[in-house]
């Protein structure tokens, strides 16, 4: 079953020398990011709400698949979703 | 790092770009995306707009202004719906790519494109084609995983441009399929043998436009952002620099610096320059410039001119014939005469009427020599440009001309010049507000009662305030403001130019594209008036001039009812009655002097001749009136102050204008002796002067002027102030030229009030809308002058209106949604058997029942002596069948009251937009004279500085930008007008009143001044509140 959080959870994030996440802390452990498998980017609802977001999914070498965003107005990365 | 460093560096230029003339898509104007390519240290930039290179000649200028290639192109929409980006290489790439979007916008529905099938492979020769957006059939295939199709289409695309020409097209907006598509776009193109270039489907300069862009998709959509589902997904369609493209591209690295050399193939320059025009069929093997000189000798000596008038011609004849214009000339000669061969009333206006072999020629009305005119300022050796000639029409039958034009040269090589409609302050809020949302009611009041035209005034406005109070702080109407402050001036959609048409004699689409306008079987050329004007091509203006129109309706009724044939033409401006008329400001109607401001000058300025004519309506020109001329002039005229001149040197230029400037050829004439210009260097001044954006060319014109005058021995202060004074003037005012060929008609229509008033004002009142007051405002004037209006009755109206009688009749073309064919039904069915009753009427003319309704309010039934509001309860009695209203049906009878005075002209006005009945003041003149209001012919016996009451019909509010906030009321009661000059301050304290009441009350001070009665409002109410009596009214009436 996916889990999926709407308004996104809070996670750390270490970058790569091209600001690409590297390794991330999610429910208190550590996992290193094996490939990104996906990226993109969304700038959208600037009149209600900007949603300026840099979208990566990626594989762990811990074996998770999620889609985690850097929130590029708040500077703030979120998990919102992990593949069962 | 300097410029010359960063374009070494710089890789990559954007071979995609859309421009606002990507209309409701583009949010950048063509000189943004330049300064931003310029700021990134791009050495080219392409303009690739939707089907369309309205924004070329913009594009190329500012490109060459900041020293970037220009590469031109469009995004052409195909048959199927996907796109393709093409390049234009050569000239002959131009040729085809103008064929082509011609051809894709010819079959499709206004605004849209589709290029037939099967015609792109013949018009390939020059041109570049990049396979496109994911719109573009190859990336669509691809996206839809169908790589076969991908395959089919790149092959077909090598196939018709060659593998040289034909490229893959990548691009990366970091959405989520972005990598995959330019994977396989990149193995495609391998496989078909082409190389990749990377671009990025540019649609606004900077990121911060993406809002505007959202907002134009809604627009273009009809729908609002919560609803659509049409925006980009984010906001990276901005121009970007190599640099931050690079990462995107990083395993196709060529794909970036491919774009350069894709510039580097790309050698098109616009050609500027004449239009190769048709060929004028001349007799007896005549070349055009005999047959010129042919036409132009016989009017000379079929009207014996004095003999200078052959050395003139002479001169003008050779600036002509080296120019290569006599054809053209021919050209323009053959319109007028099949005008005048079909009694078509024309005259010419503008600066051909400086020109003696078009007066010859019968294109403008007035003889040059007579008047001191320049030839120069239509045509000069110097001036490398061809004068646009301008003919006023017969509105009426203007259209006549323009299909005999389109009969003689062909829907492919004439066309005419459209117009961009662009954004202003009210279509901006309207369109924005939409999309953001708000409520249209809302949005309705806003726009209706906005008291600014510019987007970018809207936070001066103070009509927002009131509509909006504190709601104007809120977030969505600050983001409406930002959105429309950037929103103005971008063009909207495309319109037809009033009258500019190009003819050519090769096929026009091998120089511009044409598309279709919203009028039926009518063409436009993809550049309007200034882009055509920038690029040489030249127009012919057929313009429609509804005073024309009223004047050939007059001069018909008055040979109808006298028999005898009036010919204007024949008048000689001399006659004393009418310029007595012209003194005493009964001006209504007449063409040009009938403004409020006008009428203020006129009683001053006292014309008694054609020359004061022609400074009459030259005086009323933003130019002169903000060069400070006006008053100047006005004063010496009148020996109140001495006739001085800036400098002795220009007493030969000035004198007949008393020492000040009021043409635009005295700019010339004053450059040319104070700075020793030449004729054609002080038009070019002239033009720089009245330039959109002046900047650095006027202080080009400045330093030559200073320089000339010194050497003249000018001071420079003298010099200094007389280019100020010229600055100052700008180019806003009449040529004289164009003011003499006005002033012909000044004349004849003053004459036609003069001596056939009835027709005049049925004339007028046939061609409304047109000049300065409303219908309402004539009918009372018609009144005035003791010509009873009769309003329109069913059994006397025609469809339009006609002299009966002593007086006018008016015509069903003045009841509300009355169409000339739905008038003419009436009358047809009426026939010579008058109506007589309603269900008769109704069962003979089978009109819809609003059509009868409106004749009922309007009181064009009452002749059957039945109130208006039985016939209305008949009315509604009657059963309706589909083909329109049947026969009666006895009902029972009800007894209503009937309507007050008040009421039916209430009804009539609202019906018909004017009351025949008494002026809505006369039903309170005894009240007002109790309480010592005055009317407007008490005011004149009134002395200066007097505080008085006045009262009237609101009938023009101006707030001219050259008056620094001063408001020009006109109220009109029974007797005639009332002029009320309201300060910044009382305005701002009355406002409300003033834009909400239509009857006014006003307390000021009385001026007279030249011969003009002004009241200076200190205080201004609605009249109702006062003679309702409400308390706080009366107060304020105490004091």
């Amino acid at each position: 079953m996916t889990r999926l959080w709407s308004g996104g959870a809070v996670i750390e994030v270490w970058l790569n020398g091209t600001s690409a996440p590297e390794r991330l802390r999610w429910e208190g452990r550590v996992h290193p990011v094996k490939m990104v498998a996906n990226q993109w980017r969304v700038d959208l609802g600037w009149w209600r709400l900007r949603v300026w977001r840099d979208y990566y999914k990626l594989v762990t070498t811990t074996g998770l698949l999620l889609v985690v965003y850097h929130d590029l107005v708040s500077d703030q990365w979120y998990v919102q979703r992990v593949y069962d | 790092m300097c410029s010359v460093c960063m374009i070494e560096m710089n890789p990559y230029v954007e071979l995609h770009t859309h421009s606002y003339f990507s209309l409701l898509d583009g949010a950048s104007s063509p000189e943004d995306l330049i300064n931003q390519a310029a700021a990134l240290g791009m050495s080219a930039l392409a303009l690739t707009d939707h089907d369309a290179i309205y924004g070329a000649p913009r594009f190329v200028g500012a490109a060459r202004e900041a020293g970037i290639q220009p590469i031109l192109g469009a995004e052409l929409t195909l048959h199927d719906g996907s796109h393709l980006t093409l390049l234009v290489q050569d000239e002959r790439g131009w040729h085809n790519l103008c064929v082509l979007i011609t051809a894709a916008r010819h079959d499709a529905a206004k605004g849209s494109a589709a290029l037939p099938e099967g015609l792109l492979g013949d018009y390939t020769a020059g041109l570049i084609a990049l396979s496109g957006c994911r719109h573009g059939a190859i990336s669509s295939a691809l996206l839809t995983k169908n790589p076969v199709r991908a395959l089919e289409t790149a092959q077909h695309y090598v196939d018709l441009f060659g593998r040289e020409r034909f490229w893959m097209e990548l691009q990366h907006h970091l959405l989520p399929e972005d990598k995959r598509i330019n994977d396989d776009l990149t193995r495609l193109a391998k496989r078909v043998g082409v190389d990749v270039v990377t671009t990025n489907n540019v649609h606004y300069a900077t990121r911060d436009r993406q809002p505007l862009q959202d907002v134009l998709v809604c627009i273009r959509h009809s729908t609002t952002l919560d609803d659509t589902s049409q925006l980009r997904p984010n906001s990276e369609y901005y121009l970007k620099s190599g640099a931050e493209l690079a990462p995107l591209f990083a395993r196709t690295p060529e794909a970036l610096r491919n774009t350069r050399r894709i510039a580097a193939l790309c050698q098109f320059e616009l050609r500027y320059g004449l239009q190769e025009l048709p060929v004028f069929p001349t007799p007896d093997g005549m070349n055009a410039d005999a047959y010129l000189r042919a036409l132009c000798q016989k009017a000379i000596q079929d009207a014996d001119f004095p003999s200078e008038v052959q050395a003139q011609f002479d001169h003008e004849l050779q600036i002509i014939h080296a120019s290569g214009l006599s054809n053209y000339f021919l050209i323009v000669w053959d319109i007028v005469r099949f005008a005048r061969s079909n009694r078509i009333l024309c005259q010419g206006r503008g600066s051909a009427a400086n020109s003696l072999v078009a007066y010859l020629l019968g294109i403008s009305p007035v003889n040059p020599l007579l008047h001191d005119l320049v030839f120069e300022r239509f045509l000069s050796a110097e001036r490398q440009v061809v004068p646009d000639i301008d003919i006023d029409f017969d509105a009426a039958r203007r259209e006549e001309v323009i299909q005999y034009i389109y009969g003689r040269y062909g829907l492919e090589h004439a066309a005419m010049a459209c117009t961009f409609v662009t954004f202003r302050a009210r279509s901006a809020i309207r369109d924005v507000g939409k999309a953001l949302g708000l409520p249209p009611d809302l949005l309705d009041h806003v726009t209706t009662t906005l008291d600014v035209h510019k987007a970018t005034q809207l936070n001066e406005s103070s009509s927002l305030q009131d509509v909006l109070g504190t709601q104007v702080e809120m977030q969505t109407w600050r983001q409406v403001f930002d959105l429309c402050e950037q929103l103005d001036g971008f063009p909207r959609h495309l319109g037809i130019h009033n009258g500019g048409m190009v003819i050519t004699g090769a096929p026009l689409s091998q120089r511009v594209p044409t598309e279709p306008a919203t009028m039926e079987n009518r063409f436009v050329t993809q550049w309007d008036k200034e882009a055509l004007e920038d690029i040489g091509l030249v127009k012919i203006d057929i313009l429609g001039l509804r005073m024309l129109s009223a004047v050939a309706d007059a001069v018909e009724m008055v040979t109808r009812l006298t028999g005898k044939h009036l010919d204007l033409h024949a008048l000689t401006f001399d006659d004393p009655l009418v310029y007595d008329l012209i003194c005493a400001a009964d001006t209504v109607g007449v063409f040009q002097v009938e403004s409020r401001a006008q009428a203020q000058v006129l009683p001053r300025l006292l014309p008694r001749c054609f020359n004061d004519l022609i400074v009459s309506i030259s005086l009323i020109r933003p130019g002169p009136v903000q060069g400070d001329m006006v008053h100047p002039y006005l004063r010496r005229r009148l020996g109140q102050e001495a006739i001085v001149y800036f400098h002795p040197l220009l007493e030969p230029a000035l004198r007949e204008t008393l020492g000040v400037i009021l043409f635009q050829e005295q700019v010339i004439k004053v450059a040319r002796d104070l700075a020793g210009f030449s004729a054609g260097q002080g038009e070019l001044l002239r033009r720089a002067l009245g330039a959109k954006h002046p900047g650095e060319a006027v202080e080009r014109f400045r330093q030559a002027f200073l320089t000339g005058a010194a050497a003249r021995g000018v001071d420079t202060a003298t010099a200094e102030q007389v280019f100020d004074k010229l600055r100052a003037f700008g180019g806003y005012s009449f040529p004289k030229s164009h003011a003499a060929a006005f002033a012909v008609l000044v004349y004849h229509s003053a004459w036609l009030k003069c001596y056939h008033p009835a027709a005049f004002y049925t004339g007028l009142l046939n061609n409304q809308p047109m000049g300065f007051w409303s219908p309402a405002v004539i009918v009372n004037d018609v009144r005035r002058h003791g010509i009873p209006v009769f309003r329109v009755d069913v059994n006397h109206s025609q469809s339009r209106c006609i002299i009966e009688g002593d007086g006018i009749r008016l015509g069903f073309n003045y009841v509300r949604d009355f169409s000339i064919e739905a008038g003419e039904r009436v009358v047809t069915a009426r026939g010579s058997t008058p109506f007589t009753h309603l269900e008769d009427f109704c069962k003979r003319t089978r009109l819809p029942r609003r059509l009868v309704e409106n004749l009922i309010a309007a009181g064009a039934m009452e002749s059957w002596g039945r109130e208006r509001r039985d016939l209305l309860w008949a009315l509604g009695m009657l059963p309706e069948t589909r083909t329109g209203l049947d026969l009666v049906i006895p009902s029972e009878t009800v007894t209503l009251p009937a309507l007050s005075q008040h009421e039916q002209s209430g009804m009539e006005m609202a019906m018909t937009g004017l009351t025949t009945g008494d002026h809505p003041m006369l039903i309170y003149r005894r009240t007002l004279q109790r309480r010592g209001i005055l009317s407007s012919t008490d005011l004149n016996t009134s002395p200066a500085g007097k505080q008085v009451r006045v009262s009237g019909l609101l009938v023009v509010h101006q707030a001219p930008p050259t008056a620094k906030g001063y408001r020009f009321l006109t109220l009109e009661d029974e007797f005639g007008f009332i002029n009320v000059i309201v300060r910044p301050k009382v305005y701002t304290r009355f406002r409300r009143t003033v834009r909400e009441q239509p009857l006014l009350l006003v307390i000021g001070e009385i001026q007279h001044e030249g011969g003009v009665t002004n009241v200076v409002a200190v205080q201004l109410h609605s009249l109702s509140y006062f003679l309702t009596g409400l308390e706080g009214q009366r107060r304020i009436f105490r004091a």
